[in-house]
């Protein structure tokens, strides 16, 4: 049998970790090749992580709820030999063996990060050079996490995401961590239940050796994070002895000092319980991780709101006769398994006033200084699901009928609540909806999806006050908020854009000339 | 355009068969582009024909003989007899296999090969004239072109290649009888590698060099190794001495005249001279200025990161790229052009460009020297390892020579290597590995090495540099 790594493979373009979110083999399990191994969340999107292989499950290096680099050792699979491989009695690795991984040699506290020599000169392997190419990366501006400050493929791809410094961001990730595990220990406190995080169980659990085998540079590394070699637990044997891997070592260590840390929080969040149950638990604060897609949809909110300058129009439209015409049209939907709500109906009101107002569906490009009017229609429709908003893309609306429009767009939000829509499905808008108003409330200032210039924003319906000819009447009104990129388009032309879509929803049956 | 004459079409045209244009025209034809490869002689260039492989045959069916000629210290009593006629018969079938090769590899990878002297006739236009008579001429229409014409051996004044004893390393090579003795012009790589194997082979040789010393750019304490083993084997040096002349002697021999700094002649008797004092970037031929192209000051057509000339879409790779003209190098540069061409972010990536010299003993090197390493603002970490402390040396009887380790002093990353000794060759590809990868010098020393091999030697100059050698002592 001959052991391979596996490495988290990169997911999706740019994407430099993601989140172990369910692993779905255990430790001696069976796989076949593309077999799901590990559900993994990045921040675009949860995906399934295939095996490899055909063989078992030696090793699972991290436990569920892990972020994980790209590029890291997440398995080692066990596999048969190939016939006539008289050398895979001895363990091999794939790719890259023996190139230590960033991670490990940070937790091992070897790494050091300063500039690698005066000279200037930046050190990483070729695969890394290459992959700063790729990502457009300027080398010499990466600083390097790995041995002595090389630069990394984790690095280059941490650089590529947004130019923050790797080893801020693993601050960060050290961070949110610690205030996980804060949050865990906390929370079992409350629960009474024993404290049982998998790292904890590992350092719990000691293995009493009388000898083990193990290389030159693990015993050192051994000596240097205090750990007895006897007492770190394995699975691997030499010559019928245990024999105890840098990483073995590496994992005891990091265990052993995180069940301590936690034990110590524990014991001063035992004492602020005690205290905060003595004023009524008023103080009470519960922290939560800001990563994954909340991370990412406060990123690009935070982009856009402060790269397009956002101005708002509101204005609310009558649609007593919307509302008829949907009650009729629903029933012969529901004939059709079709669930028709008001929203294919305000996509084409949408679609036929963007044809008149072709401003507002575009797109700024700052750096080619030019405007791109799109003469496309694909409507995003943000949907709250509990991950947070996401917001897939019906494309070419115009060429499509209302049924037509309905169908997509249950199936889309759908799969965006379960988590099973894909990167494409949420690519490629040209203009965005948003329906804040289906848990209640009038107007809004909703965000523009950037890099389009605007986006309409959707209240409740609901009876309204209506004037008309000095009388008042309860009518079914929609609340519309319009956000458009001042940048690009004036208020004028987002007022006249909403008084088209108003005209269109005040009288559907223009939309029969779409 | 002539009447009537129809231009081919090609996405890329590369001009030049040889390491760095073969690759290419391979490399961009896998990955789709529609390509035709343009060659006036044989398919697989001056490194196949008349360079590298021939140059190896030689030296290495010339050390067989010659080690079994030398070993009675060990013991082994041989009469060893050379028939050098049937040795180069065999080095003719080595080329063949090769150059056989290249051209099955082009052809299964759909490269489109034409045969001919191609010169540009605008600058996305290229005219073939087909070898001989009637043999007419195509033109091909290119969107991008490589060019990789290679070089070819310099003339100097007074030494024409076409009368008979004055030989360049193509015509050497091709003896088929040891001249009994031989008249070398410079003491360059080409010069000391075939030096060697005709001193081996029984010839008489006298270097004249120019210079004050042979192999020029590398260390003193290298040079010394290779000088010491070639005046064992009874090769003359005289430095200082410019090649001014010849005349052909009464007994059909040669006498070269040289003359130094002061203006004094000597002269060489012998039966032939071969000049070797570099090579040349073959450009003359192209008609460069129809595309627009200029060379340098060195000859060679300058490029930019990706390859690429002043000309857009016209790329130049190895021996008339800038740089060392060796065949790896252009080879790579053969890949980086094609995937450029292709649309792929590739770049040229200098970290290495490793060299080996095969003389006796065998110099390779790879990366920064010492004083480049300073020059570069490093303090540098230096380790050596002697082969006379090698045991697998010692079993060969071939302990001439070190292993040099330079290193960052700060982190200990390998900045570059210099080995002179036996497998030299062979054994810089793991320096050549540590220096692209980023490794340390902790890296490799404690990378465990195979025993009895060479390969420990580069471990323990690590472990040198690091101050723990076991084998020598710790400075």
């Amino acid at each position: 049998m001959a052991l391979r790594e596996f490495k988290l493979p990169d997911v999706g373009e740019g994407v430099a970790e993601g989140e172990i979110v369910d692993w779905l083999v255990e430790e001696g399990d069976t796989v076949t090749e593309d077999q799901p191994v590990a559900e993994v969340e990045t921040d675009k999107a949860v995906v399934e992580v295939p095996s490899p292989y055909n063989g078992t499950v030696k090793q699972i290096h991290y436990p569920a709820g892990e972020v994980v680099k790209v590029g890291s050792v997440i398995v080692t699979f066990e596999i048969p030999d190939e016939a006539g491989d008289s050398e895979a009695a001895e363990p091999v690795v794939e790719e890259g063996a023996g190139a230590p991984e960033a991670e490990d040699a940070t937790d091992a506290g070897t790494a050091e990060s300063e500039a690698p020599s005066s000279s200037g000169r930046t050190f990483a392997p070729p695969s890394v050079r290459r992959l700063a190419r790729e990502l457009g990366v300027d080398l010499s501006t990466v600083s390097g996490s790995g041995p002595s400050g090389r630069v990394t493929e984790g690095d280059v791809r941490q650089a590529a995401e947004g130019g923050e410094r790797e080893d801020e961001s693993e601050l960060t990730d050290a961070v949110e961590r610690v205030e996980e595990d804060a949050e865990d220990a906390v929370e079992r406190m409350d629960e009474e239940v024993e404290a049982e995080v998998p790292l904890g169980e590992q350092a719990a659990e000691h293995a009493e050796r009388e000898k083990t085998l193990a290389a030159p540079a693990t015993r050192k590394l051994a000596a240097d994070e205090g750990v007895d070699l006897n007492a770190v637990p394995t699975d691997e044997e030499r010559d019928g002895e245990a024999f105890v891997s840098p990483e073995a070592v590496t994992q005891y260590a990091r265990a052993q000092r995180e069940a301590k840390a936690a034990e110590e929080r524990a014991e001063s969040s035992s004492a602020s319980a005690t205290a905060s149950s003595a004023s009524a638990g008023e103080e009470r604060v519960e922290s939560r991780p800001y990563r994954g897609i909340r991370r990412t949809i406060g990123k690009q909110m935070a982009k856009s709101k402060y790269t397009a300058p956002h101005v708002s129009h509101h204005d609310t439209v009558d649609i007593s006769d919307l509302v008829e015409v949907r009650a009729e049209l629903k029933e012969r939907a529901a004939e059709q398994d079709v669930k028709l709500t008001y929203l294919p109906f305000i996509m084409k009101a949408v679609v036929a006033a963007l044809k008149e107002n072709p401003i507002l569906n575009s797109e700024l490009r700052e750096d080619d200084e030019e405007v791109l009017v799109k003469h496309y229609y694909n409507i995003g429709i943000a949907v709250a699901t509990d991950a947070g908003l996401m917001v897939p893309v019906v494309k070419r609306v115009d060429e499509k009928g209302i049924l037509e429009l309905a169908e997509e767009v249950n199936e889309l939000a759908a799969k965006a609540r379960d988590r099973s829509i894909t990167r494409e499905e949420m690519q490629g808008g040209t203009f965005t909806l948003t329906n804040f108003g289906a848990i209640g409330g009038e107007y809004a200032t909703p965000i523009i999806n950037y890099p389009e210039t605007a986006i309409l924003g959707l209240g409740a319906i609901d009876e309204r006050p209506v004037a008309e000819d000095g009388e008042v009447y309860a009518r079914p009104t929609l609340p519309l908020s319009l956000s458009i990129d001042h940048r690009v388009i004036d208020g004028a032309e987002g007022a006249a854009f909403t008084n088209k879509v108003m005209e269109y929803l005040n009288n559907p049956t223009l939309l029969l000339l779409e | 355009m002539v009447v009537g004459d129809v231009a081919t079409g090609t996405e890329l045209a590369v001009v030049g068969a040889g390491p760095g244009g073969y690759v290419a025209a391979i490399r961009a034809a896998q990955l789709g582009v529609d390509t035709t490869l343009i060659e006036k002689d044989e398919l697989g260039g001056t490194c196949l024909n008349v360079g590298c492989i021939p140059s190896k045959a030689l030296i290495h069916a010339t050390n067989v003989g010659y080690e079994a000629d030398t070993a009675e210290e060990m013991g082994i009593h041989a009469d060893v007899k050379v028939d050098m006629e049937q040795m180069v018969d065999w080095k003719d079938g080595v080329v063949d296999q090769l150059t056989s090769g290249v051209e099955k590899l082009c052809k299964a990878n759909g490269v489109n090969i034409v045969h001919g002297r191609a010169e540009f006739a605008g600058e996305n236009r290229l005219r073939v004239a087909h070898g001989g008579e009637g043999q007419g001429s195509e033109t091909i229409e290119f969107e991008q072109c490589v060019v990789a014409t290679g070089s070819r051996p310099i003339e100097i004044p007074g030494f024409a290649y076409d009368d008979d004893p004055v030989l360049d390393s193509t015509q050497l090579l091709a003896l088929e009888q040891v001249p009994r003795s031989l008249v070398v012009v410079g003491g360059g790589y080409i010069g000391m590698e075939l030096s060697t194997i005709l001193a081996k082979m029984g010839c008489d040789v006298t270097v004249v060099e120019m210079m004050d010393d042979i192999l020029p750019g590398y260390e003193e304490d290298v040079k010394r190794v290779v000088r010491k083993r070639a005046e064992e084997l009874g090769v003359d040096f005289y430095f200082g001495q410019a090649a001014k002349g010849w005349e052909r002697a009464d007994d059909a021999g040669i006498v070269v005249t040289t003359e130094n700094e002061d203006g004094e002649e000597s002269t060489f008797d012998a039966e032939k001279a071969f000049v070797a004092v570099g090579r040349q970037p073959v450009l003359d031929t192209l008609n460069l200025d129809a595309a627009g192209l200029e060379p340098n000051e060195q000859g060679r057509l300058e490029t930019d990161h990706t390859g690429e000339t002043n000309v857009d879409g016209i790329f130049a790779i190895g021996d008339v790229a800038p740089g060392p003209q060796l065949a790896h190098k252009a080879s790579k540069e053969g890949q980086v052009v094609a995937e450029v061409v292709a649309g792929e972010p590739a770049a040229m990536d200098y970290q290495a460009v490793p060299a080996a010299v095969f003389t006796d003993p065998e110099i390779a090197t790879v990366g920064l020297t010492q004083a480049e390493a300073e020059e570069e603002g490093f303090t540098p970490a230096v380790g050596k390892f002697p082969f006379s402390a090698s045991g697998r040396a010692l079993t060969t009887n071939d302990h001439e020579g070190f292993v040099r380790i330079v290193a960052d002093g700060d982190s200990g990353f390998i900045l570059g290597a210099q080995i002179v000794g036996p497998e030299a060759s062979e054994l810089i590809a793991e320096l050549g590995l540590a220096v692209e990868m980023g490794a340390t010098l902790e890296d490799i020393a404690a990378t465990i090495h195979t025993h009895p091999t060479l390969s420990e030697g580069v471990m323990e100059a690590a472990e040198h540099a690091l101050g723990h050698a076991i084998h020598t002592l710790n400075r």
